[in-house]
């Protein structure tokens, strides 16, 4: 769209269009709908800078400003770093509130789809050094952000990747505290959090970080599980079935089940792209146990981010074209697993697996298909290239061309989130 | 300590002494003295005090609450931010931002149990327009530390568990003053820690110094404290309300 129709639109939809908002901001097309409202690109006229304002929209319950808005006010007004965005202001207009960020390009996860750049090794590594600085920077400030993804990795213009969406972050201050587990999108949950444990720390944001360093070599979602269940599945069969004494906290989370063994492929078999140091610290974030999984700090001083390549200046990093549609590529190797993960459950929690029947089945040889189908990554992959002929058991939308959407959290997780974050107050107001 | 407290903006915001307990011009044009300003701040913790206990809400949201109705009276005159409805609608935010909202509706169901005075009566709409101007008047500001979490860890590390009891309500009391504006948060738990342990007659000298804190500093803002029971005495509703009725005029 050019920039002509975009400013005639922004001047239908609003007919004060030339005239300054707060007295600042010059008011221009209209970006997108966020999560809680609307938001509009703007020049800011103090600076001459171009911003992205949110205008929050008031809760539908007469709840006065929205509450995830709030926390993330409260948590960027607390940060101040260059892989963080900034807010910059925050003003009432006409009875809503405004917030006002740094105008930012792009997102990681335009650049990991558009299938028009090319991700050198060092491009990589830059994108996930800003990735951990601005981790690390939050886990110093002690705030989770627990929302990690390529697309709340937006970035600027000067190729900087900078942190954004805070709505679910949270400040960790308290060790005692408890948290719901019901936060990031699925496929950048953590084994602990998908076990539902109620005390976690930064390692949440560090498997997250991990995902996207996967998903930056392999140029799609690393681990696309369709359900809790599968997702651990997942995980599993891409780094083995967590044994006792790689994680010895496992058994007592809350939604613990067991699973049957599955044995780790050679990691290198999964990225073969990757240099050893990459692997290793790919290895250390993905830990299994919260405890012993490498930090975003530790994560900065690994190896990786000093051999060769160095890391790609922002400035030179490859930009995104316009956001179009890309092709597919047909890679699959965990995601494509024609068998769901195996369930071995203890009796008291068949109700959490009664979703996997067919992995309960306990057929021998689903494990040794699943495992078989691992190593032959190349041979799925070009199976998949022929579409239509891969058994319906596989991800549709994979086997048809179009990705599935990311998952986002869906209206049983926020209200599941909401409850939990409004600490029972209510029930206690009713008794 | 737990969270960062150096480079929050906590820290940042901290005040002068001089500056949190100076009455603001339309006040002073309307005859405010400063002894019946801090009247009305103590007034006004109370009323949280007791508006939390009904809705019921964690120590640590009215600790919240009342630091943001300080530093909304150190910032904004009276006479244009009514006390009756910044302190409630102070509770209403603190809730929210420390992770346990609580309804408006059940908030103005309670003010209008504790209060018949008509000009304590606010609706949903006056809480919620106020709940802006508060983000603003705070500049959007809205972390907050407090003594309590400190308290607790230098308590144990003292070996003064027995303690907890005592200073814990001498933390609760410090919020009828200003200090959580003007200090550090651990000096006014080790304030609070000097105090009960004076009281109790435990000798805590060694540890002090073992520390490494000014213990000329702590010394102060015990003596603040001390010279504050000396002079406190619950504000009748009568008075108050007579001095808010000077503001209206």
């Amino acid at each position: 769209m050019s920039d002509f129709q975009n400013n005639h639109a922004a001047a239908t939809d609003d007919p004060s269009q030339s005239k300054l908002v707060a007295d600042r901001y010059l008011k221009r097309e209209v970006l997108g709908e966020g999560t809680y409202g609307v938001v509009f690109k703007a020049i800011d006229t103090k600076t001459g800078k171009t911003v992205a304002i949110k205008k929050i929209r008031l809760g539908k319950y007469k709840e006065g400003v929205n509450f995830t808005a709030l926390r993330e006010i409260k948590i960027l007004k607390e940060l101040l770093d260059p892989n963080i965005i900034a807010l910059i202001d925050a003003f009432p207009h006409k009875g809503n509130l405004h917030l006002v960020f740094e105008f930012m390009e792009s997102d990681l996860e335009a650049v990991i789809r558009d299938r028009n750049i090319v991700l050198s090794l060092a491009d990589i590594k830059s994108y996930l050094q800003m990735t951990l600085k601005g981790l690390a920077y939050c886990h110093k400030k002690w705030v989770l952000h627990r929302d990690m993804k390529p697309n709340n990795l937006l970035i600027g213009s000067d190729g900087q990747l900078k942190l954004a969406d805070f709505g679910l972050a949270r400040i960790f201050g308290s060790p005692d505290r408890k948290f719901t587990h019901q936060v990031f999108a699925r496929w950048y949950r953590s084994p602990e959090l998908l076990f539902g444990t109620k005390q976690y720390g930064s390692g949440v944001d560090v498997w997250a970080a991990a995902c996207i360093f996967a998903e930056l070599l392999l140029r799609r979602p690393f681990l696309q599980g369709t359900s809790d269940i599968d997702q651990l599945g997942k995980i599993f069969a891409a780094f083995g079935t967590p044994k006792p004494s790689q994680w010895p906290d496992m058994i007592y989370l809350p939604d613990y089940v067991e699973y049957q063994y599955v044995p780790a492929p050679p990691l290198r078999s999964l990225f073969p792209m990757a240099s050893d140091d990459a692997l290793d610290l790919l290895s250390k974030m993905f830990t299994y146990d919260p405890k012993r999984r490498i930090s975003a700090q530790e994560a900065l001083e690994h190896r990786y981010f000093t051999s060769v390549p160095a890391p790609t200046k922002p400035a030179l990093l490859p930009r995104p074209a316009r956001k179009g549609e890309t092709i597919n590529s047909r890679q699959i190797d965990l995601n494509a697993s024609v068998e769901g993960p195996i369930v071995l459950s203890p009796p008291r929690k068949s109700r959490r697996v009664t979703v996997q029947r067919e992995g309960l089945d306990g057929n021998p040889f689903k494990l040794e298909k699943t495992d078989e189908h691992i190593r032959d990554v190349k041979n799925v992959g070009e199976a998949s290239n022929q579409s239509n002929i891969m058994p319906m058991s596989i991800d549709l939308a994979t086997a048809f061309g179009s990705r599935p959407s990311r998952p986002t959290l869906n209206s049983v997780d926020r209200s599941y989130l909401k409850r939990k974050l409004e600490l029972d107050l209510e029930f206690e107001h009713h008794s | 300590m737990a969270a960062n407290f150096w480079t929050s903006s906590h820290f940042k915001q901290l005040l002068d002494a001089m500056e949190v307990d100076v009455v603001h011009s339309p006040d002073k044009e309307k005859g405010l003295t400063p002894e019946e300003f801090r009247l009305v701040k103590i007034h006004m913790t109370n009323y949280i005090w007791k508006l939390a206990h009904h809705v019921k809400v964690r120590q640590r949201v009215i600790a919240t609450a009342v630091a943001y109705f300080r530093r909304v009276c150190a910032r904004k005159s009276m006479s244009e931010y009514d006390p009756r409805l910044v302190a409630p609608t102070c509770l209403y935010l603190a809730a929210k931002a420390e992770e346990s909202t609580i309804q408006a509706r059940l908030l103005v169901f309670y003010i209008k149990k504790i209060y018949v005075d008509e000009k304590y009566r606010f609706e949903i709409k006056d809480i919620l327009e106020m709940e802006m101007k508060l983000l603003e008047a705070l500049d959007y500001y809205l972390v907050v530390f407090h003594p309590y979490r400190p308290l607790i860890q230098l308590l144990q590390d003292a070996g003064m568990a027995d303690l907890t009891h005592i200073s814990w309500s001498l933390v609760n009391d410090s919020y009828r003053m200003d200090l959580i504006l003007v200090h550090p948060p651990y000096m006014i738990a080790l304030a609070c820690i000097n105090i009960a342990s004076v009281l109790k007659e435990k000798n805590a000298t060694a540890w002090f110094e073992e520390l490494r804190v000014d213990m000329n500093a702590v010394k102060n803002i015990s003596i603040e404290i001390l010279d504050f029971y000396d002079t406190y005495r619950t504000p009748s509703d009568d008075r108050v309300n007579l001095v808010l009725s000077k503001l209206k005029a």
